[in-house]
């Protein structure tokens, strides 16, 4: 079982589906869901200067949406900072309702692990994340897309 | 993850509240709750994880449902602004074809009268060079026969063709107002 996931998307509705999809196929028990880059960035800035901080830990595997509407910046370059900027040290992808193949392809030069696309059937998709998730973590397995 | 161990005394209070008013503990906290399988407090835990999975699943699909509908939704508010976009250019094209037609239709106008004008001037101006032409023609005759009338004559042809420079002048004087007036009324 992944210990945290942080969820980083617009769409409040999406955040329950999430949620609820997590905890039935038991992928994690901490499960956090915000709705803007801009404070995925504040956080990951905080973790980045205060490691030891006891009230607010690193999550484990971060997903980001592509579009975030009401964002200074899109998911992208939310993953290229976290990457580039804050020293990474999460397991961290895209989930978009997009598939676009040059999207998809920018996501993996700025670092993201997966993509997953984000439809009605989300549960299947993240059934297979989970199997594959080890390797994320070992960085043993390259960039995957869920379709 | 190190598990939560509940003494018995509120173990069996969690077993009576579920028996007595249906009450059971919900979400994740029921997944970090040790038990012991096959015990009364091991079944009620499972059976808790079982409402909340299936409380879950339920709520899954409405999500699903409403997020669905909601991209629908989003979907056909882009539709009617994208149809309204195109109504509003129907209309714009509509209102300046209306225009170009009533100035077209003006603009007929003004040729009908023209032309009117044109047939009444082609008309009066043949009637007085005919009279004119005429008027001369006796008048000459009268003078090259010496006939007993040419005074008479001569007074009549003066007289004529006073009063059709006269009236020339008016037709041309009515012309340049009418003309006048319809491009007031244009401008």
């Amino acid at each position: 079982m992944i210990n945290s996931i942080l969820l980083v998307d617009d769409e409040n509705l999406f955040h329950l589906v999430f949620e609820d999809a997590c905890s039935l196929l038991d992928i994690t028990l901490t499960l956090e869901a915000i709705s803007s880059s801009d404070e995925a960035e504040k956080r990951f800035k905080h973790y980045m200067e205060f490691p030891n901080d006891a009230q607010y830990h690193k999550p484990e595997v971060v997903f980001v949406d592509l579009n975030i509407i009401g964002s200074t910046f899109d998911g992208l370059e939310l993953v290229n900072r976290i990457n580039n900027l804050y020293g990474n040290g999460v397991v961290i992808g895209m989930i978009s309702s997009s598939s676009d193949s040059a999207e998809i392809e920018k996501s993996k030069e700025y670092g993201a692990q997966f993509w997953i696309v984000k439809t009605d059937e989300i549960e299947p998709r993240l059934e297979r994340f989970r199997e594959d998730y080890e390797g994320y973590k070992n960085k043993t397995m390259g960039f995957k897309v869920y379709k | 993850m190190k598990k939560i161990e509940i003494t018995d005394a509120l173990q069996q209070t969690l077993i009576d509240l579920s028996k007595d008013r249906k009450i059971f503990l919900e979400g994740n906290i029921c997944k970090v709750i040790d038990y012991e399988k096959g015990s009364d407090f091991g079944n009620y835990i499972e059976e808790s994880i079982e409402i909340d999975k299936s409380k879950r699943r339920q709520r899954l699909e409405v999500t699903k449902d409403i997020q669905k509908k909601n991209i629908e939704l989003v979907k056909k508010h882009d539709e009617n602004d994208s149809l309204m976009k195109d109504l509003k250019v129907a209309l714009s094209d509509a209102e300046s074809a209306k225009a170009q037609a009533l100035g077209d239709l003006d603009i007929m106008h003004k040729k009908t009268q023209f032309k009117l004008i044109g047939k009444i001037v082609h008309v009066a101006l043949i009637i007085i060079i005919s009279v004119g032409v005429v008027t001369t023609m006796l008048y000459a005759y009268a003078i090259l026969y010496s006939s007993p009338e040419t005074t008479l004559i001569g007074n009549t042809w003066s007289n004529v063709l006073g009063i059709l420079l006269t009236n020339s002048f008016s037709i041309v004087g009515t012309i340049m107002g009418v003309k006048y007036a319809s491009e007031s009324k244009s401008d």
